[in-house]
């Protein structure tokens, strides 16, 4: 059964709902939380359970198929494609953290936080989730 | 459903040069607006930009001063029975006959309109909760809402107008309305308008976004792409009008008062910030603020 609960949205963002969809599979096929074969929740199903228009989830699930990422399958449901079978490696996967942590270290440097604070800031963050 | 709707129709909503004035004030100022069909969008602006007066003239509710309405392509204020029945409006008051109980209210709205779904409605009113056999003014201000979206749903609209519908919900009744004008939208493609000063419900499902400011539609345009090519400036204003015109923007802000937001012209990326001029990505609120000042 697809996992909805992989997705979700942030409204208020700069970044368009659809974008943040496609980030998130993006990052789940990286990590290997979704593998080749793996379903994508239906259009419907998801813009349900977001409470978001379908037409944005449908542009964000073109958008993957476009990337290769997904690919339709006979029917409605889309799938996570053929070669996508394992995790990238973790160096690769880094590289996907690295716009995030670009506009932290920004706000680091206006707040003119030593990075010392800020990085144990970051690994408290990081272990408070492990917990969970 | 009926064979009208599988050839072309016409915009379903279009003004022109429209102005209505309440005294000396004109709230609305010669406005040109087109509305696409099978679309959700969004109108914005500030308490007092005039949102409920365009609502209600485009509905007819008002007669304007100048200009012309045309609504699924007849004029407003002569709308025939057979369009307006085509019509769903949840309007900012509620305007349910408060002496009736809901169960009457619908009963005696059923009659008027041939596509009445009552296996919805049941089910609406069984999920929202909505007491069937008090007065509607006995009703909480929630319910009462509640119960005009129902009422506004019950009859499959082609274009469904909602005037600030989630002013009196909580974070869980508004979820429940947008879930079900999500599934409208699925099922049946309806167009819907939608004011209200919530901006992240709104995000969740305009995909058009219309501000109204000064008596007129300052801008209309898709939000993922305003989000995509709007930036916010930040530093003293020569140095942002400087890095404006260099970089080929289009300044948004109306006035200082808001933030300085300005949008790409092209498909070019974001342009790099200068040790003078910040650039971050725009918000919805960025936006709203700056061309709603």
């Amino acid at each position: 059964m697809p996992d909805i609960s992989l997705f979700s949205v942030v409204a208020g963002s700069a970044e368009p709902i659809y974008r943040q969809l496609v980030a998130q599979v993006r990052r789940c096929v990286a990590g290997g939380q979704l593998k080749a074969g793996d379903e994508l929740p239906s259009v419907r199903d998801l813009a349900q359970s977001l409470a978001v228009n379908p037409m944005t989830v449908s542009k964000a699930f073109g958008l993957l198929e476009a990337e290769g990422l997904v690919t339709r399958r006979r029917g409605l449901a889309m799938v996570i494609a053929e070669q996508h079978r394992r995790a990238q490696p973790a160096a690769d996967r880094v590289d996907l953290l690295r716009p995030t942590l670009e506009r932290a270290a920004q706000e680091v440097r206006q707040l003119q936080l030593p990075s010392s604070q800020a990085l144990a800031l970051f690994k408290t963050i990081l272990h408070e989730h492990e917990g969970e | 459903m009926n064979a009208s709707q599988d050839h072309a129709v016409p915009a379903c909503l279009s003004l022109r040069g429209l102005s209505v004035s309440f005294g000396a004030q004109r709230v609305l100022d010669g406005l040109d607006w087109q509305l696409p069909t099978g679309q959700v969008v969004g109108l914005l602006g500030r308490n007092g930009a005039g949102k409920t007066t365009l609502i209600e003239a485009l509905l007819g509710l008002r007669e304007p001063d100048a200009g012309q309405a045309l609504l699924l392509g007849q004029p407003s204020q002569a709308l025939p029975d057979d369009v307006r029945a085509r019509i769903g409006y949840v309007p900012q008051r509620s305007d349910l006959f408060e002496w009736l109980t809901a169960d009457q209210l619908l009963a005696y709205f059923r009659s008027f309109y041939p596509r009445w779904n009552d296996a919805m409605v049941q089910g609406l009113m069984s999920r929202w909760d909505i007491a069937r056999d008090k007065p509607i003014g006995k009703l909480s201000g929630g319910q009462q809402q509640r119960l005009s979206i129902v009422r506004a749903l019950a009859h499959q609209p082609e274009l469904l107008v909602l005037d600030e519908p989630v002013a009196s919900l909580d974070p869980a009744g508004r979820r429940d309305f947008l879930g079900e004008l999500v599934d409208q939208v699925v099922d049946r493609r309806t167009t819907v308008l939608f004011s209200t000063h919530i901006l992240s419900d709104l995000e969740r499902v305009a995909v058009d976004v219309a501000f109204l400011t000064g008596g007129r539609i300052a801008l209309h345009a898709p939000l993922d792409e305003l989000l995509e090519s709007s930036v916010r400036l930040g530093g003293v204003p020569a140095d942002i009008a400087r890095f404006v015109s260099e970089h080929r923007l289009q300044a948004l802000s109306r006035d200082a008062r808001g933030p300085v937001v300005a949008r790409r012209r092209d498909a070019s990326g974001m342009p790099p910030a200068t040790p003078t001029v910040s650039v971050d990505p725009a918000t919805l609120e960025d936006l709203f603020l700056a061309l709603t000042a």
